[in-house]
């Protein structure tokens, strides 16, 4: 893991960054039951891929498999090396959540460093840096169980963030937080993307999410499912709420809904943020 | 605001004068054989502790206790954790642990005796196996509660094993444990006393009985005082204990 001296303060990523995803052939079998199979899916440094599908279609399992948590037919590869297990620089936002609640939001802030192995007069310093970036300074005495959802959210992010990852998968991170909260939290993640571009797999269920975030939209689906379309988003960085006035946004956004649409699933899906 | 203090601990303050009164009354149109009332037993136990004789018995039981008690920790809370992290050691030894904690320990007594004789461990024994199946089920019951969904948390982070335990199922089970070390403390005591009777008789135990067979009736109404005091602060002292591990539970 590339922890740098100057931390989050660095204005450019560095050059050596890393990050890059490679999916080859991947299938996954519970059983009989037949996940997703033969997935093929590239992404790119720095690049952001929004990954959309019906419910229960193996986004979840997907991103559990890049991030090698099970095991599963075929090949990921981060940056030339095979995923067999958790590697370092790759962190995991949860839909849950995942805080303990037994930590306070500084020692939730601070676990994966902790885990990294990183030394504590580093940990001391990185953590408050973290928790100020996602808006959480004055918080880190509190329980999680004292937090609103986004507030919970924004400390599930800073301990992703904390460990400097090359490869952030999101799984539906701002799913369970109320829709102005989703909206607030969602250019606060473009804003510290912008600031330290980090390669991400970002699974929603929201379509406009998929286009405001991505630069490419993936739709998952069919039993066992598959990629179905791999959709490039042109809209202009740094992306505000003023993207969602492009007649672009617009086409983008009913590109992706009719993808999904073509299989009579429109209940399992909103299309608001 | 002091009266309000007063106010709110009225019932439970009066109930106690009514229920020394009540004592003392009947203490005193009962034959001193059977009981002693209150202010003999008071003044009995002011006798005891000067003469020293009661501070080394119950000296003597505490020893007893805290030895089969923290060894009961020591072993319920860790194979507690493993029971539940192993699932084959789990399926060996479930019915163990159920059928044992179902077991009157009393009945068990006897073949401890004619197994370890009369020394200090045999009653360490009869303490421990008193007070260990309360922790270790708790312990096995909260570990088996914890959610998948955060050991998978600390996986994605790269934890270790030991780090697991440490940082995740330790604090995560620590209140359920308390939970069982607080009704192992009630235990512990009367395993604590049934050793003292049945095995070697030492300490409060054995003061009871000498003092009953020459009916003392004061002195025994005094140790089963000192051992209620005892049992009602620790029972307190566990639920102080418990409520400081919950903290972080709504
Ligand atoms: N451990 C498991 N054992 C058996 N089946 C599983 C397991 N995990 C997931 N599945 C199945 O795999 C399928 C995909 O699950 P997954 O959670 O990946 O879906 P998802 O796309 O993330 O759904 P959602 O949008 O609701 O989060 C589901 O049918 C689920 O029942
Ligand atoms: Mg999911």
């Amino acid at each position: 893991m590339s922890i740098t001296a100057s931390g989050i303060r660095r204005a450019a990523p560095a050059a050596a960054q890393g990050g890059h995803i490679v999916v080859r052939g991947l299938t996954k079998r519970y059983g009989a039951l037949s996940v997703f199979e033969g997935v093929d899916l590239d992404v790119a440094e720095r690049e952001i891929v929004a990954l959309v599908g019906p419910s229960g279609c193996g986004k979840t399992t997907l991103l559990r498999c890049v991030d090698g948590l099970i095991p599963a037919e075929g090949a990921v590869l981060v940056d030339g090396e095979i995923v067999r297990e958790p590697r370092p620089g790759i962190a995991m936002v949860f839909q849950h959540f995942g805080l303990f609640p037994w930590k306070t939001v500084y020692d939730n802030v601070a676990y994966g460093l902790r885990m990294a192995g990183v030394e504590s007069a580093e940990i001391a310093r990185r953590v408050p840096q973290f928790i100020s970036l996602v808006g959480l300074a004055g918080f880190e005495k509190a329980y999680p169980y004292q937090l609103s959802g986004g507030m919970q959210q924004r400390c599930g992010l800073a301990r992703a963030l904390a460990v400097d990852p090359r490869v952030l998968l999101m799984d539906e991170p701002f799913a369970a937080v109320d829709a102005q909260t989703r909206e607030i939290l969602q250019f606060e993640l473009l804003r510290i993307w912008e600031r330290q571009p980090t390669t991400m797999l970002f699974v929603t269920h929201s379509i406009e999410e998929a286009v405001l975030m991505g630069d490419r939209v993936v739709v998952l689906k069919g039993r066992p499912s598959r990629i179905h379309e791999d959709i490039t988003v042109d809209l202009p960085r740094p992306r505000s709420r003023a993207t969602f006035t492009l007649p672009r946004f617009a086409e983008l956004r009913e590109r992706v809904w009719s993808t999904l649409m073509s299989e009579a699933k429109k209940a399992e899906f909103q299309v608001g943020p | 605001m002091r009266r309000e203090t007063l106010k709110r601990h009225a019932p439970f303050v009066l109930s106690l004068i009514v229920g020394a009164a009540a004592w003392e009354i009947v203490g005193r149109h009962t034959s001193v054989a059977f009981m002693a009332p209150l202010s003999d037993t008071l003044a009995r136990l002011w006798q005891l502790t000067r003469s020293g004789e009661l501070p080394r018995q119950a000296l003597s039981s505490a020893a007893l206790f805290v030895t089969g008690l923290a060894l009961a920790i020591v072993v319920g809370m860790p194979l507690g954790l493993l029971m539940a992290r192993l699932k084959w050691l789990r399926e060996a030894l479930d019915v163990y642990v159920m059928v044992l904690y179902a077991t009157p320990m009393v009945a068990l007594i006897p073949f401890i005796l004619s197994l370890m004789g009369f020394g200090f461990a045999p009653k360490v024994l009869v303490v421990f196996l008193f007070a260990v199946f309360p922790i270790l089920y708790n312990t096995i019951e909260g570990a088996r509660s914890i959610k998948p969904e955060l050991i998978e948390v600390a996986r994605s982070y790269r934890s270790r094993e030991w780090a697991l335990w440490r940082e995740v199922m330790v604090p995560y089970t620590l209140p359920y444990t308390m939970t069982g070390i607080r009704q192992a403390i009630g235990r512990a005591l009367v395993g604590m006393i049934a050793a003292e009777f049945f095995l070697s008789a030492t300490g409060l135990g054995q003061l009871i009985m000498t003092a009953t067979q020459s009916f003392d009736t004061a002195a025994v109404f005094a140790a089963i005082l000192v051992i209620v005091a005892a049992g009602v602060g620790l029972m307190r002292l566990g639920r102080m204990l418990e409520a400081r591990f919950a903290q972080w539970r709504t």
